[in-house]
């Protein structure tokens, strides 16, 4: 009897114990669960990231994904890092934060063998050689014409600034409604992609991409030359105002403005990146077999026109991270082709994997005739953080103002604002 | 009288210090979220900084550079102007809509609430309407005003200084009601046995406004005041949205060139510049609270 009671009392003690210690059991399970941060300031993919990390969450339950999209990404990751919260995945990416050693060494990762070998050079940090970021695709910038009116009236790419201006004439006489080239300078980085593109650019025809990237670090490129690239980009866009040949609203139209006056037909050209393509066709679907894309002449005579081809939808891991094989497999996840490919397909942009084959924009072909047939340019990666293209469209937004004394004036003021940044960056 | 036992002195206690402690978790809150961030502001100012590497002690450098750079010379101008606006009419404007609504009239609380209205709005959407009506060309008041003949040539946004009108115009819009309110409050605390009594003696209506009014709404007066100035000096929402500090930096406030300059990778830098704002705001408050306090001890 009194063992009985024994073996009961024993009975409800492993009761007990088994109560007590289960949800420890299931806490330790837990505290085998990895949380990684994926911050992304990317807006048109914001519903594709979200569905991704839900998908890679159910392939991978032990990593949770804490996915965060800002508008102003490329600003709010500075408040991160000043408060030393480096997301241990990010779509932000500057020569800063590589040079301050904020990312990891991604160079003997396996995904190198997929991308394109010009991806992996724009991806190569110039200072180490090692890839501190990795992208995923290719991004294009260029003119965007109305196809039916260039076939109209018989135009073609133009091959000189000679042959733009009368292409933008010739519409202008044809049309004298419509605007030839439609700015939307209220939204001042609409403009600083004028000077991304053809000011830049003539920098990086003539000193070729590795050359220029390294000018750029060494801010050895004098933008103020006399008749150099400054000065005869701002006579060009000076010259394309004074024939009336831009939006007489340029300074105060808007970045919605241009992309409206394109899809509604007022406008004939736009100066812009690929990313404008699917505003334009959810604006008006008829559109969608209407849009040529073509290079965008020199301003500087005697040089090729060129189509800027650069990387894009970047990735670095943080140096920092404390699961780094978390943050690779799930960098492996977003790299696998059939993710690639509807990655490409939302963006509206080519992949630089080479096994992903995707319908990624009514201007693919166009796309493609330009990537071979004209002066690849791409992103001044290397170009003083601190300098923004909304700083450099405001002096454009002075200069159609008319608040420069000479074309030679903006030129000075333009080195003065890039020495300013590099001065601050190094 | 009960012996001083430990029962007692928990039933009565002694609570003449007390009050000392009870100020502590104030006290540790207030330095927690206000000293410690100001005196991190303070030796970041300081600094040469990008927000992400190591500071760099360079002194008083981030001052100088301040006042040799004459886009933040022209930014405080473009401030002090925008706050010389907007900071009076808002007073004269909330003061005239107190008056004409402190009468009784039908539908006067709706009145009231319509026009307090806009001031719930954040700046930035009642920026980005006003730009949707007013754009140069493209706005709703252009087109209509061609759908009746008239092709407005002019370009408001192309002139700092009409663009800057057009800015404290819409900032009075969007303010002037809770102006009104706080104006509202103060005439409807004066008692009405003064008006009756400057009645009764034959005063004139500007006499019972000079005489009993303002008098009477002196702290409505004083807290309108500095709150305006506070406002207008540290404009950003209304400027963001209708001209971006546009044309090139025409019209951009300190508090956009300070956020501009962070962003910019001048995080020391910027921090100066907004202690300099602070003192740029400090000094006309001081003055206008001194001046106002003077006002009701007399």
């Amino acid at each position: 009897m009194k063992k009985k009671t024994y073996l009961g009392k024993l009975s409800v003690l492993i009761t007990m114990l088994v109560v007590v210690l289960l949800p420890l059991g299931a806490q330790g399970a837990k505290a085998t669960q990895t949380d990684i941060s994926y911050f992304s300031g990317r807006v048109e993919t914001v519903e594709w990231d979200t569905q991704q990390v839900e998908n890679f969450e159910k392939l991978n339950p032990t990593i949770k994904v804490e996915y965060e999209f800002q508008k102003d990404a490329s600003n709010v990751i500075k408040v991160k890092l000043a408060s030393g919260q480096v997301p241990d995945v990010t779509t932000v990416v500057t020569q800063d934060f590589i040079d301050n050693g904020l990312f990891m060494d991604l160079s003997d990762q396996p995904f190198w063998d997929r991308i394109l070998p010009s991806v992996k050079d724009l991806c190569t940090d110039l200072k180490t050689g090692k890839q501190y970021k990795v992208a995923t695709n290719i991004t294009m910038g260029g003119l965007f014409y109305n196809k039916q009116i260039f076939k109209e009236l018989g135009l073609k790419d133009a091959q000189n600034w000679k042959e733009f201006v009368a292409n933008l004439e010739a519409v202008k006489k044809a049309y004298p409604n419509k605007t030839p080239l439609f700015l939307g300078g209220k939204d001042s980085w609409t403009l600083g992609h004028l000077i991304e593109f053809w000011a830049h650019g003539v920098a990086k025809q003539q000193l070729g991409i590795p050359g220029s990237r390294q000018a750029f670090l060494d801010n050895a490129v004098r933008w103020d030359a006399p008749n150099g690239i400054m000065e005869n980009f701002a006579k060009a866009l000076l010259e394309l105002r004074d024939k009336h040949l831009i939006n007489s609203d340029a300074i105060t139209a808007t970045y919605d403005n241009q992309k409206e006056a394109f899809a509604s037909g007022e406008a004939v050209m736009i100066n812009q990146g690929m990313w404008v393509v699917g505003d334009i066709i959810k604006l008006n679907p008829k559109m969608e077999t209407n849009i040529g894309f073509g290079p965008f002449p020199s301003v500087v005579a005697g040089l090729k026109p060129m189509v800027l081809s650069s990387e894009d939808s970047v990735y670095a891991v943080s140096a920092t991270t404390k699961s780094p094989d978390a943050v690779l497999t799930f960098l492996d996840y977003l790299f696998q082709p059939e993710v690639q490919k509807s990655f490409s397909e939302t963006r509206g942009i080519p992949s630089a994997f080479v096994d992903v084959d995707a319908n990624w924009s009514p201007i693919k072909d166009d796309a493609t005739r330009l990537v071979n047939s004209y002066v690849n340019i791409n992103f001044s990666t290397e170009a003083p953080s601190g300098l923004s293209v909304d700083d450099t469209g405001r002096l454009i937004q002075k200069l159609l103002h008319g608040d420069y004394a000479s074309p030679a004036q903006f030129a000075k003021e333009y080195q003065k604002i890039w020495d300013s940044a590099y001065a601050t960056s190094n | 009288m009960l012996p001083a036992t430990s029962k007692n002195r928990f039933l009565h206690p002694n609570t003449g210090s007390w009050h000392r402690y009870m100020a502590v978790p104030a006290l540790v809150l207030f330095s927690l979220f206000f000293l410690y961030p100001l005196s991190r502001g303070v030796w970041t100012s300081f600094t040469a900084w990008d927000g992400f590497s190591t500071p760099k002690f360079i002194g008083l450098a981030n001052y100088k550079a301040f006042f040799q750079d004459s886009r933040a010379l022209r930014d405080i101008q473009n401030t002090v102007l925008f706050a010389l606006g907007s900071a009076p009419l808002l007073n004269i404007a909330g003061l005239l809509l107190a008056l004409l609504l402190n009468r009784t009239f039908k539908a006067r609380a709706t009145v009231r609430s319509l026009l307090y209205l806009p001031a719930v709005i954040s700046p930035m959407i009642m920026g980005s309407i006003w730009y949707l009506l007013l754009q140069p060309r493209r706005g709703l008041l252009a087109i209509l005003l061609q759908q009746i003949g008239y092709e407005a040539t002019s370009n408001w946004m192309l002139s700092g200084s009409s663009a800057m009108l057009v800015i404290v115009l819409v900032n009075v819009w969007q303010y002037a009601g809770m102006t009104m309110i706080i104006y509202l409050a103060g005439l409807q605390a004066i008692p009405i046995e003064h008006f009756e009594a400057a009645e009764l003696e034959g005063a004139s209506r500007g006499n019972i406004f000079r005489f009993i009014v303002l008098p009477q709404l002196t702290p409505a007066l004083k807290i309108n005041v500095i709150t305006n100035i506070i406002g207008s000096l540290a404009v950003f929402d209304a400027i963001l949205a209708l001209t971006d500090g546009g044309p090139g930096y025409d019209t951009e406030s300190l508090s956009i060139y300070i956020m501009r300059m962070s962003y910019g990778n001048k995080t020391g830098y910027s921090t100066a510049v907004a202690l300099i704002l602070f003192f740029i705001i400090l000094v006309p408050v001081l003055f206008s609270l001194k001046f106002f306090n003077a006002k009701e001890k007399t």
